[in-house]
C-alpha cells in the first residue's frame, strides 16, 4: 500500500516535468504517431507488391500490425527509464542517488518516469485494429477477445521482464543499452503473422523471446480458431508469471555488483 | 589547425573499444535480426504473383538479401553518433556554456568525435564484415551486379558515399541537438530523427517500393545518400555516373546542412538563456 | 555512530595499449593496474560530532564517504553505521544517513524545488508533523522558503546546495555526509551554509562529516579533523592539537615608517623570523619559546611600529606545511 501511494507520488513528479517541457512532450506525440505511420506506409507499400502475405489479407495483416502496438504502447507508458539505466546512467554513474535512498532501486527506476506518449500509441493501435476489423469477417467469442487482453495486458509484462532484465546487465557491463536495443527489436517480428517465418524462428519467437505467443498467437487464434483460447490465455499468464520472477532475480544479482565511480 | 581535434578524435575511438561486450553480444543477435527479416522478405517474393524469382521493383529476392544484410552492416558501421544527447545533455547542465568560451568550435568537437567513431568502426569491424559479406553473397550468387574490375571504382565511391553519409548522419544529428534549445529536451527530437532516417533512408525499405510521387521528392533529398545510396552502389546496382551523382548531391547536401546548421545554432544560442549555472 | 575499521579500497584500472594496435590488443585480453585509493584508515565519529575529512585531490576522501554511504563496498575491512555495514544493509541505512555531493544533486532537476521535497517526503516515510515542523526550520536556517515553488535547474549554485542540504536533512539523519559542500562559491554563501550546518548540528544532534578544501570551513565548523595522504591517516585530532603540533606559531604583521628595513632593524632575538611584505613587516614566531608581550614592545621600541595586527598560524598553512613534508620524504625514500 505504501508502494502503491510513493509510485503514484513519483509518476506525479514525472508528470510535472513533462509538462516543464511542454514543446519536448508534444514532438514526442507526434514523432511516435509519425514513426507508427512511417512502418504502416513500409508495409503498405510492400503489400501493394503483392496479393496476400503468406495468405493473410491486407486487413489481416493490418490487424496484427495493429494489436502488435498494445502490449508495446502498455510496457512504454511504464518502463520507459530502463532504457536511460541501459544506455546511459549506470555508465555515467548518475545511479548513486537510488542506492542512498531507503527503497529499492528497481521500483525507484520504475517510479521515475511515466510516459504519456504511451497514450498515442494506444489511441493508433486500437484505430488500426478497428478499421481492419471492419473489414474482416470473424466470428468474436468470449473466449476469443479474452485471449486478445490477456496477450495485450501480460504480453506487456513480459515486455517489461525483458527490459528490466537486459538493462540490469548494465551494472556489469556499465552500458547495455544496445543489447535491450536489439531484444526489443524483434517484437518488430511479431508484428506479422508467424506463419511467414521457418519453424526455428517460429519457436524462437514462441519459446525464447515470446512477442509471437502473446501478439501472433492470440490473433491467429480469433481469425482462424488455431488455438483453444483459454489454454492460449493460460500459456500466456504463465510464461509472463516466470518472465517477470526471472527478470527480479537478475536486478537483484546485477544491482549487488553496482559501485559508485572511485575518486 | 586540426590538431586540437585530436582528443575528441580519441575519445571517439576509445569509447567504442570499451564496449566491446556489447559489440559482441549485439553482433550476435544482430544476425538473427538479419535472419528473421530475410524470411520476411522471402515470404513476400514467395507470396508475388511471380512466384519466388519475380523482380519486385527491380529487386530479385536474392538481391533484397543482399540489400538487408549490407544495409545491417553499414548501419552498424556509420550510425554510432551520440551527438545529439550530447548536446541536450550540455544544454540541461547547463554545462554548454564552458564550450563556448573554448578556442575549438563546438560543431568541430561533434564532428571529430564522430569521425574518430567512424574510422575505428570501419577499420575494426568494417572491414571485416563488409569482406565476409560480400564474398559470401558474391559466391551464393545473390550479388548478380558485380562486374570486376569496374567493382573497384564502386568500392570507392562506396566508401567516400559512406563518409558522406556519416557526415550528414551527424550534421542532422547536430541540427537536431540544437533544436533541443527551443524544445528543452530531446526525447521527441531523437525519435523524430531516427524515424526520419530510417524511413525516408531506405533502411526500413528501398526507395523504389515508394509510390512515384514520393519516389520523385526522396531522389533529390539527402535521406536516400545516408543509407540506400552507398549500398546500391556498392552492390552496382547504379552505374557509375548515377553514383557518382549520388555521392555529389550527398555533398552538397553537407555543405547546405552545415550552413543551415550554424545559422540554427547562432540564432539558438542568441535566443535562448542558458539554463542553469 | 560511525566506525570505521582497517578500510581498505583498491581499484582495478584497466592498462590501455598505446595506438591502434594497442587499442584492438585490449580488445582481447586487459591487463590491470591495482590502485589503493584507502589503505587500512580506522577511526569512530561519536553522535553529534562534526568531523573534517581534508587532504589533498584523490588522496581517498569520496572513496572513503562514498564507501561510508554504502555506494562502494571495502575490498577489506569494515565501516558500521550505528552497527550496520552500509553496502550491506544499504536500505536501512539510507533511513539512518543524509549524503549530499557537492557536484551532484540529488534533486530532480527540471521540477519546482518543493515538488522534490514532497517526493522525498514520501520516500523516507516523513510524517505530516515532522515534515512541517523540519520544513519550517530548514526554509528558515538554509533561507530556502523564497525559491520553493522555482525549478531546481534555475537556482544558483548556493542555493542549489542549501536546497540539497535541506533534502539531505528531510528525515532527520543522525548522519550527514557533505562531500564538499561549499565547492565553487563565493564568501558570503559559504559562510551562510557553514552557518547552516552548525545550526543542523546543534539543533538535532546531527553528526557531520565533511569534506572540503576550504580551511575556513574547516577551522569553522570542526572540532576534529582527519588528515589523509594517499589512503592513510596522517593525523586524525582536534584542530587545536595539529595548529600546535609546530609549537604556538603566531604571526605579528605590523606598518612601519619607510626608513625601517628588516635587514637594518636592531636584531631581537633569533627565534623571531623578520621579513618585509609590501612595506610591512612580519614577524614569525613561537609563542611558547618568546613571550608575544616582548615580541609586541620590540615592534613599538625598536621598528616604531604605527599599527599591528596578531595573528594564530592559520590551519591551511600547517596542512600544507604537513604535505610538503610528507611529499620531501617521500622524494628522498625514492
Amino acid at each position: 500500500m505504501r508502494y502503491v501511494h510513493l509510485y503514484f507520488t513519483c509518476i506525479k513528479r514525472s508528470m510535472i516535468s513533462r509538462l516543464e517541457y511542454k514543446k519536448d512532450t508534444i514532438v514526442a506525440l507526434f514523432s511516435f504517431f509519425f514513426s507508427n505511420l512511417c512502418s504502416l506506409a513500409a508495409l503498405y507499400f510492400i503489400l501493394q507488391a503483392i496479393p496476400t502475405l503468406a495468405g493473410y489479407s491486407l486487413p489481416e495483416v493490418g490487424f496484427f500490425y495493429g494489436f502488435s502496438m498494445i502490449p508495446i504502447a502498455l510496457d512504454h507508458l511504464f518502463s520507459d527509464e530502463f532504457w536511460l539505466v541501459a544506455y546511459r546512467r549506470v555508465k555515467d554513474g548518475d545511479m548513486d542517488m537510488h542506492f542512498l535512498r531507503p527503497v529499492p532501486v528497481l521500483f525507484q527506476v520504475f517510479a521515475e518516469t511515466f510516459q504519456p506518449e504511451g497514450f498515442g500509441e494506444l489511441i493508433l493501435g486500437a484505430a488500426l485494429i478497428t478499421v481492419c476489423a471492419l473489414n474482416l469477417t470473424v466470428t468474436v467469442t468470449f473466449g476469443t477477445v479474452a485471449a486478445l487482453l490477456v496477450g495485450a495486458v501480460f504480453g506487456a509484462v513480459i515486455i517489461t521482464s525483458l527490459k528490466v532484465a537486459m538493462a540490469a546487465l548494465a551494472f556489469v557491463f556499465k552500458r547495455s543499452g544496445p543489447l535491450l536495443q536489439v531484444i526489443y527489436n524483434f517484437s518488430a517480428y511479431a508484428k506479422y503473422p508467424l506463419a511467414i517465418y521457418p519453424g526455428l524462428i517460429r519457436a524462437l519467437l514462441i519459446f525464447v523471446l515470446p512477442f509471437g505467443l502473446f501478439i501472433s498467437l492470440p490473433v491467429d487464434t480469433l481469425l482462424y480458431g488455431t488455438h483453444n483460447p483459454w489454454l492460449l490465455s493460460l500459456a500466456i499468464i504463465g510464461c509472463s508469471a516466470v518472465f517477470f520472477a526471472l527478470a527480479v532475480w537478475i536486478w537483484t544479482l546485477c544491482e549487488r555488483r553496482y559501485e559508485s565511480t572511485g575518486s | 589547425m586540426l590538431k586540437k581535434y585530436k582528443p575528441f578524435l580519441r575519445a571517439g575511438a576509445i569509447d567504442t573499444m570499451a564496449y566491446r561486450f556489447n559489440i559482441l553480444i549485439w553482433a550476435a543477435i544482430t544476425v538473427c535480426e538479419v535472419a528473421c527479416m530475410v524470411f520476411l522478405w522471402l515470404a513476400v517474393y514467395r507470396s508475388s504473383a511471380g512466384g519466388i524469382d519475380a523482380e519486385i521493383h527491380g529487386f530479385t529476392y536474392r538481391e533484397m538479401i543482399s540489400y538487408v544484410v549490407l544495409t545491417t552492416i553499414f548501419n552498424f558501421v556509420t550510425y554510432n553518433n551520440d551527438t545529439l544527447w550530447n548536446i541536450n545533455t550540455d544544454i540541461k547542465k547547463g554545462t554548454i556554456g564552458n564550450y563556448l568560451i573554448k578556442p575549438i568550435s563546438y560543431r568541430g568537437k561533434f564532428s571529430a568525435t564522430s569521425l574518430g567513431t567512424l574510422l575505428t568502426m570501419t577499420a575494426l569491424f568494417g572491414l571485416p564484415l563488409y569482406t565476409a559479406a560480400l564474398v559470401t553473397l558474391g559466391v551464393l550468387g545473390f550479388l548478380p551486379g558485380l562486374t570486376f574490375p569496374a567493382f573497384f571504382a564502386h568500392l570507392g565511391l562506396f566508401l567516400l558515399s559512406g563518409l558522406c553519409a556519416s557526415l550528414l548522419n551527424d550534421t542532422i544529428s547536430y541540427i537536431f541537438g540544437v533544436l533541443c534549445f527551443y524544445t528543452s529536451s530531446g526525447w521527441g527530437l531523437n525519435s523524430l530523427k531516427v524515424t526520419l532516417i530510417s524511413f525516408l533512408s531506405g533502411t526500413l525499405l528501398p526507395i523504389a517500393f515508394f509510390p512515384a510521387g514520393l519516389r520523385e521528392v526522396l531522389d533529390w533529398m539527402p535521406f536516400a545518400g545516408m543509407s540506400q545510396n552507398p549500398i546500391l552502389i556498392l552492390m552496382m546496382k547504379y552505374d557509375l555516373a548515377r553514383s557518382l551523382g549520388s555521392v555529389a548531391l550527398s555533398a552538397a547536401w553537407i555543405v547546405v546542412l552545415e550552413l543551415l546548421a550554424k545559422f540554427l545554432f547562432m540564432h539558438a544560442v542568441r535566443k535562448v538563456t542558458v539554463q542553469g549555472g | 555512530m560511525i566506525e570505521v575499521n582497517e578500510l581498505t579500497k583498491v581499484f582495478q584500472k584497466p592498462i590501455r595499449g598505446n595506438g591502434l594496435s594497442g587499442m584492438v590488443k585490449t580488445l582481447f585480453s586487459r591487463k590491470y593496474d591495482e590502485i589503493r585509493a584507502v589503505d587500512g584508515i580506522s577511526f569512530t565519529v561519536p553522535d553529534g560530532e562534526i568531523v573534517g575529512y581534508i587532504g589533498a585531490n584523490g588522496a581517498g576522501k569520496s572513496t572513503t564517504i562514498k564507501m561510508m554511504c554504502g555506494i562502494l563496498t571495502p575490498t577489506s575491512g569494515s565501516v558500521r553505521i550505528d552497527g550496520m555495514e552500509p553496502y550491506r544493509m544499504r536500505r536501512q541505512v539510507a533511513q539512518h544517513i543524509g549524503v549530499v555531493f557537492g557536484q551532484k544533486t540529488q534533486l530532480w532537476w527540471d521540477i519546482p524545488l518543493i515538488e522534490s521535497f514532497k517526493v522525498l517526503k514520501e520516500i523516507y516515510q516523513v510524517s505530516d508533523a515532522d515534515y512541517r515542523e523540519r520544513m519550517g526550520f530548514l526554509g528558515e536556517v538554509l533561507d530556502i522558503t523564497r525559491f520553493l515553488s522555482q525549478p531546481v535547474r534555475t537556482l544558483s549554485l548556493g542555493e542549489r546546495m542549501r536546497a540539497d542540504l535541506a533534502a539531505s536533512m528531510l528525515h532527520n539523519p543522525q548522519i550527514l555526509f557533505l562531500d564538499e559542500p561549499t565547492i565553487g562559491m563565493d564568501v558570503l554563501v559559504k559562510e551562510k551554509i557553514r552557518l547552516a550546518i552548525h545550526a543542523l548540528n546543534k539543533t538535532y544532534g546531527t553528526a557531520v562529516v565533511l569534506t572540503t578544501h576550504d580551511m575556513t570551513d574547516i577551522e569553522n565548523l570542526c572540532s576534529r579533523i582527519i588528515l589523509l595522504e594517499k589512503g592513510t591517516i596522517l593525523y586524525d585530532g582536534p584542530l587545536a592539537r595539529l595548529k600546535n603540533r609546530f609549537g604556538n606559531l603566531k604571526t605579528l604583521t605590523v606598518s612601519v615608517p619607510a626608513e625601517i628595513h628588516a635587514e637594518t632593524a636592531p636584531v631581537f632575538s633569533p627565534e623571531v623570523d623578520v621579513s618585509e611584505e609590501d612595506g610591512r613587516m612580519i614577524l614569525r614566531f613561537d609563542a611558547d619559546k618568546v613571550a608575544l608581550e616582548q615580541v609586541v614592545q620590540y615592534a613599538f621600541r625598536d621598528l616604531k611600529a604605527m599599527d599591528m595586527k596578531i595573528a594564530e598560524i592559520s590551519i591551511g598553512d600547517v596542512v600544507k606545511t604537513i604535505l610538503e613534508q610528507q611529499e620531501a620524504e617521500h622524494a628522498e625514500k625514492v
